[in-house]
């Protein structure tokens, strides 16, 4: 018997020792797991690129209007504000409609480059800076490429960042 | 088979009476007894070792994202930095007058590298000589910058400038311009590389 338990010890040994060092593993692992979905620089992160992601579209949708589609590109710009900008747009759009009927303008937007300015991911704001070159066709003429920069002020709703400000960036303000 | 000596390997016990006697015909003692709790036991330690490591490595993969790969904003002193570093490099390179184009010249190589300095270098012999014949003088002022994406070797920025020209007898104009601009770092402090207009 004796000689058999000392046969037989080592592979225990080497057993129990496999088996710690696995669950030690999976500990780590877990936790590494956990602290990792727990991150809150990772976090951050990823709100300042949901941020980006949406204000550049944010940004495109505001500067393209097809007075064909009017209806749906208006239905756009809502959909991409909330609070002053938002109400602002649902109050003017009769005017508006009125208007780009009568221009019977196409307005096309490309986004050239963007960069998030400030996030605050608590409060759920953010600042974007928007490059983008807007092209307007209207029934006579040559279509008008302007590139444009934009500021704009992001909000997180229930659906994600919107608009919650939008002007150009403006000239000469800084000048001396 | 069956030995007295028992020195063999492992688990084949050496008392036939003690011990299930078919060292011979391992099946059915694996069955019974011996081998089936060792099983588990490899079993369960591969399988913790197995989820250790899909967790370790799901870990990772949430950290390193492309999200957090960039340190835009993340790292607020290398974002201050960085966006410091080259706004003051784009308002002072883009800024001469007809007394001061050699300065600026030489301004240029200290902040400008790489590409940036070529193309800068390019155009400078008509930059002097437009501010000299038309006594041009121009100011730049960075309106806006931001880091799009900054990483431990290089950092993109959009920068949004105001460039006033003034000629001598005639009302100032001020330009806006968009600039793409790449940076890297070099002893301590960030170099422009590359400028594309947007």
């Amino acid at each position: 018997m004796a000689r058999v338990r000392t046969t037989r010890n080592p592979l225990v040994v080497a057993a129990v020792v496999l088996t710690v060092a696995a669950a030690g593993a999976a500990g780590w692992g877990g936790w590494s797991r956990y602290d990792a979905a727990h991150d809150d620089a990772a976090a951050y992160a990823e709100a300042r690129d949901d941020a980006l992601a949406a204000g550049e579209q944010a940004v495109q949708n505001m500067n393209t209007l097809d007075h064909a589609h009017l209806e749906k590109g208006l239905d756009s710009w809502e959909a991409s504000t909330t609070g002053d900008l938002h109400r602002q747009l649902v109050d003017g759009r009769e005017a508006f409609v009125k208007q780009i009927e009568t221009a019977k303008t196409v307005s096309t937007a490309k986004v050239l480059s963007g960069a998030v300015t400030e996030l605050d991911d608590r409060a759920g704001k953010a600042g974007v800076m928007v490059a983008l070159r807007v092209t307007v066709s209207a029934p006579e003429g040559e279509p008008a490429v302007k590139e444009n920069r934009m500021l704009g002020q992001l909000t997180r709703t229930s659906e994600g960042w919107k608009l919650s400000a939008l002007g150009q960036a403006p000239v000469g303000n800084t000048a001396g | 088979m069956r030995r007295t000596g028992a020195t063999t390997l492992a688990d084949v016990p050496d008392d036939p009476e003690t011990r299930e006697p078919d060292a011979d015909t391992e099946e059915a003692g694996a069955a019974r007894r011996g081998p089936r709790p060792r099983i588990l036991a490899a079993v369960l330690a591969v399988a913790l070792l197995a989820g250790g490591i899909t967790l370790f490595v799901q870990g990772q993969r949430l950290r390193d994202t492309p999200a957090t790969s960039n340190h835009a904003l993340t790292d607020t002193a290398a974002t201050a930095q960085v966006t410091g570093d080259v706004s003051s490099a784009l308002s002072k390179v883009f800024s001469y007058g007809p007394g001061t184009t050699a300065a600026t010249k030489e301004t240029a190589k200290q902040v400008l590298a790489g590409k940036a300095l070529q193309q800068y270098a390019a155009l400078y012999g008509q930059v002097e000589k437009q501010a000299a014949d038309q006594k041009l003088t121009l100011t730049t002022q960075v309106v806006r910058a931001g880091v799009t994406r900054l990483g431990t070797g290089s950092a993109h920025l959009l920068v949004f400038l105001d460039q006033v020209y003034e000629r001598e007898g005639k009302a100032a104009t001020t330009a806006a311009a968009q600039l793409s601009v790449t940076a890297r770092p070099s002893g301590g402090r960030w170099v422009v590389v590359e400028i594309t207009s947007r």
